[in-house]
């Protein structure tokens, strides 16, 4: 009786095993990291301040002294990308952030309480549908101007409905199950149940799914910067780099154009990519 | 030449796990074998290599004979050829084992048509003989029809006419019954011994049930973590066991008649330190509850006497109380379905009370409102003399309902939240109930959890490291942990291998020994009830027909559908016939 004992509690000593990484997932947790690292240290590895001009090296080609290259203005592309990295990644993050926050409470309460309360929502959500979520964005830079904030929220409330909604079908999956009504039976509270317990289960999911956002959150908000209507110059920020950069290709300048869209890229697949591996690794299956 | 012959038989997965070990057996024309085991002893594996469906990237060693033909060595032509005329198959779960957007002709004319190359006319000609075959009631009607409009012991019916629509000279069965009601599988059981016998096939019938084996198999194979324990002619395997194993198997399986004491004592007796079943990958419980000491209820002698049937007017206040409580769920664009009419239950401290029924009947209604999980739309459910009908509105209420009445759920794997540890969901029930501090709460966690058979050391562990019995085990700490005045199981014991069935019920009897519980047992299985409650109500339709001491019942059924449900419990040929079995078991 001992040995079987003492064999059980060591296999639930292992029990979390994490299945072995495969290298594309790899790579591209190395390259948002290599991103994100860049944009909190800019100010210690970029090798020039962003906004220092060279007009010796006007749209210079990559050399040791600028190795990527240089803009119109002479500016360092390398230390403008490095920077660049701070807007384009603080934005989908606080975007991200909101719309999960705001999603899954909206959810849970849909989901959780059902009826009128989730016919209400639900018609809220299909009109949030219907507005493209650039279109939002771009209203509210009409009403409340330029920069990051007013994009930031919008795009948050233009998320929302899209988390709102797995979490909803998810919750909803979730309550019918036994545990549920066994925590039920036990006395405790629906909204013990549904926020400590519920809740904290479908989170992994949800955060899967968020994560997948990020990507589409970066490219839209580098579009709107690319508008010029997010983020202003001179702070420098991919989209509205490469903004700047139109009038250089047709020069034949076309790197410091193509290099903040290369980062766009790169950022927006390996999120992707994240996103998927994470959903697979998670298990659940996304109803829909 | 025997129609199927197993050898050597092994089953290695690429990552070197060897599934199946050795396995032999055969299978003669106009024979029933039954190949017996719990869930991951391999029964199912050897069967379906039978017919090349075995898992991607496995590597096979031995032989497989069938009709002749070695499938371990055999081509996809081969293969191919083996399903299409020798040997066919009936599954499990006949709703997912057929085409839910095919009509049942489709079904069962495509491999006459693709395979043998008849015409529309004589497919379908034989698909009607076949469905009259296996007593459907109106097969030219049936052919038109859609699988959802048919029930599972009817589609099990199809699968069957199906199987035999390649007039195949091996049958496998893998568990055909065990997702039906017990009268269901009386009449495919039925059916299949019928359409063995007129066509001389042979039969490998695959189950976990020994008594189903019992009644219709000549030999049975008795299977354990993917080896053969034991082989031999159905009637000597089971009167006289030689394995271990086989022994404590067949110690473990409740039946309806004979005595019930006596059972559990083989069991204690055969059980080494170490078995096979406690260790890990059948019911890796460690400790196997102490042997039950005291008589089991039946045997008690001050209550063989005090059958208070549930009507009887009861000298003091039953703990529990249902009076007239009636449920109906209307379905949109559906006739309303009366779940639960009228019913009147009484329960008296102390005791135990078994609902038995069928799906449908009703039961599990009754028990979820009991528990508070519905509400009844008239009636009155009275616990202690609590009214429990109303919601409860403030966190007193709350508690003092869940106080009152605790229930374990039917499948462990559900019941209990994937992320929360064993202690911790022992540890939350504690806290709400009691004022017990943090070490407090944890010192009785262990408790709670020796109690029950488990130990310190399980208490950190997720609900998917543990099996189904360990799993049941904490459910039941639960529940106990609230020390609640009723006790319901809801189908506790059904998700369960018998060996670990048994293991639970004993310490289910147990802790009423200890505690005095009151437990309200629903379950379908006639012959689980009868080891665990004195009383017994079977319920029908949502109606209570026939109520009385566990005993009197089994022995003396009154009502017809009682009758009809103790005939339908399959026993060996050679036990005798149940009602003439002495009441004094």
């Amino acid at each position: 009786m001992t040995v079987s004992n003492n064999t059980l509690a060591v296999e639930v000593m292992r029990a979390p095993k994490l299945k072995p990484a495969n290298a594309t997932f790899g790579i591209a947790i190395g390259v948002i990291s290599v991103m994100t690292l860049a944009a909190i240290f800019a100010p210690f590895i970029a090798p020039y301040p962003p906004d220092q001009l060279d007009f010796a090296a006007v749209n210079a080609p990559p050399s040791p002294e600028h190795w990527l290259g240089t803009d119109g203005l002479g500016r360092d592309l390398l230390s403008r990308l490095i920077f660049g990295a701070r807007t384009a990644l603080l934005g989908p993050l606080l975007v991200v952030i909101g719309s999960t926050v705001v999603g899954m409470l909206l959810g849970l309460i849909a989901g959780w309480r059902g009826g009128w309360i989730d016919a209400v929502l639900g018609r809220i959500f299909d009109v949030l549908f219907a507005f493209p979520s650039l279109l939002l964005a771009i209203m509210a830079v009409a009403l409340f101007g330029k920069g990051l904030v007013a994009p930031v929220i919008a795009m948050s409330i233009a998320y929302a409905p899209f988390v709102a909604r797995l979490t909803r079908a998810l919750i909803k999956a979730e309550r019918t199950r036994p545990y549920v009504a066994a925590y039920r039976v036990q006395g405790f509270s629906g909204p013990w149940i549904a926020l400590r317990r519920v809740l904290p289960n479908v989170t992994p999911i949800v955060g899967a799914q968020s994560t997948l956002n990020f990507g589409y959150v970066l490219a839209e908000l580098a579009g709107l910067s690319f508008l010029g209507l997010g983020v202003q110059p001179p702070t420098p920020d991919w989209g509205a780099m490469i903004n700047e950069a139109q009038a250089g290709i047709v020069g034949g300048h076309f790197l410091p154009a193509l290099e903040p869209a290369v980062c766009v890229v790169l950022v927006v697949v390996a999120f992707n990519i994240i996103g998927e591996e994470l959903s697979d690794r998670i298990g659940g299956e996304i109803p829909a | 030449m025997s129609l199927l012959d197993i050898s050597d038989l092994t089953l290695d997965l690429p990552n070197g796990t060897r599934l199946l070990d050795g396995i032999s057996l055969g299978v003669e024309a106009g024979e029933t074998v039954g190949l017996v085991g719990e869930s991951g002893s391999g029964k199912s594996l050897t069967a379906r290599t039978v017919l090349g469906l075995t898992p991607d990237g496995s590597a096979l060693g031995g032989r497989v004979l069938v009709d002749g033909r070695d499938l371990v060595a055999a081509g996809r032509r081969d293969v191919l050829d083996v399903r299409r005329h020798a040997a066919a198959m009936i599954f499990q779960d006949p709703r997912a084992g057929i085409n839910p957007m095919r009509t049942i002709g489709d079904h069962m004319t495509e491999t006459l048509r693709l395979c043998e190359g008849k015409s529309e006319s004589e497919a379908r000609a034989r698909a009607i003989e076949l469905l009259t075959a296996v007593r459907l009631p109106r097969p030219e009607d049936h052919l038109k029809q859609y699988p959802h409009e048919f029930s599972g012991g009817m589609l099990q019916r199809v699968m069957i006419a199906g199987a035999l629509t390649s007039s195949p000279k091996l049958l496998v069965c893998d568990e055909p019954t065990t997702a039906l009601d017990v009268t269901t599988q009386a009449e495919i059981i039925r059916v299949l011994v019928e359409q063995r016998a007129s066509r001389g096939m042979g039969m490998l019938f695959i189950t976990h049930d020994l008594n189903l084996a019992a009644s219709i198999c000549d030999r049975v194979v008795v299977m354990n973590k993917g080896r053969v324990e034991e082989t031999g002619d159905a009637r000597r395997v089971f009167s006289a066991p030689q394995a271990d194993y086989t022994k404590r198997l067949v110690a473990a399986t409740p039946t309806v008649t004979g005595s019930a004491g006596p059972v559990i004592e083989i069991r204690d007796a055969s059980a080494p330190a170490t078995s096979p079943v406690d260790a890990p990958g059948g019911d890796a419980a460690g400790p196997v509850p102490e042997p039950v000491a005291a008589p089991t209820p039946l045997e008690r002698p001050d209550e063989a006497s005090a059958i208070t049937v549930a009507a009887a007017p009861a000298d003091d206040e039953p703990i529990l109380a249902v009076a007239g409580v009636s449920k109906t769920y209307h379905l949109r664009g559906k006739p309303p379905v009366h779940a639960v009419a009228s019913t009147d239950l009484r329960l008296a401290r102390g005791r135990a009370l078994a609902v038995v029924g069928e799906s449908g009947s009703g039961k599990s209604t009754l028990a979820r409102m009991i528990v508070g999980l519905e509400e009844p739309d008239t009636g009155e459910i009275r616990v202690a003399g609590r009214d429990r009908t109303i919601v409860p509105k403030s966190r007193q209420e709350r508690i003092a309902h869940a106080r009152s009445v605790q229930m374990v759920f039917q499948d462990p794997y559900l019941s209990l939240d994937p992320r929360i540890t064993a202690g911790r969901a022992i540890e939350d029930a504690l806290r709400l109930h009691t004022e017990l501090s943090t070490t407090g709460a944890r010192a009785r966690v262990v408790e709670l959890l020796e109690q029950v058979g488990l130990g310190a050391q399980h208490a950190q562990a997720r609900p998917r490291t543990l099996s189904g019995g360990q799993r049941q085990r904490v459910a039941i700490a639960r529940a106990l942990a609230i020390e609640p005045d009723v006790l319901v199981m809801d189908e506790a014991t059904s998700a369960l291998d018998v060996s670990v069935q048994a293991q639970v019920l004993d310490l289910v009897a147990r802790i009423r020994e200890e505690r005095g519980l009151t437990l309200l047992f629903i379950s379908h299985d006639l012959a689980v009830v009868r080891r665990v409650c004195e009383e017994t109500v079977v319920m029908r339709y949502g109606e209570i027909v026939e109520r009385g001491s566990t005993v009197e019942l089994l022995a003396a059924p009154q009502h017809p559908y009682t009758q009809l449900l103790i005939d339908s419990v399959p026993k060996p040929e050679w036990a005798p016939e149940p009602r003439r079995a002495e009441a004094s078991a």
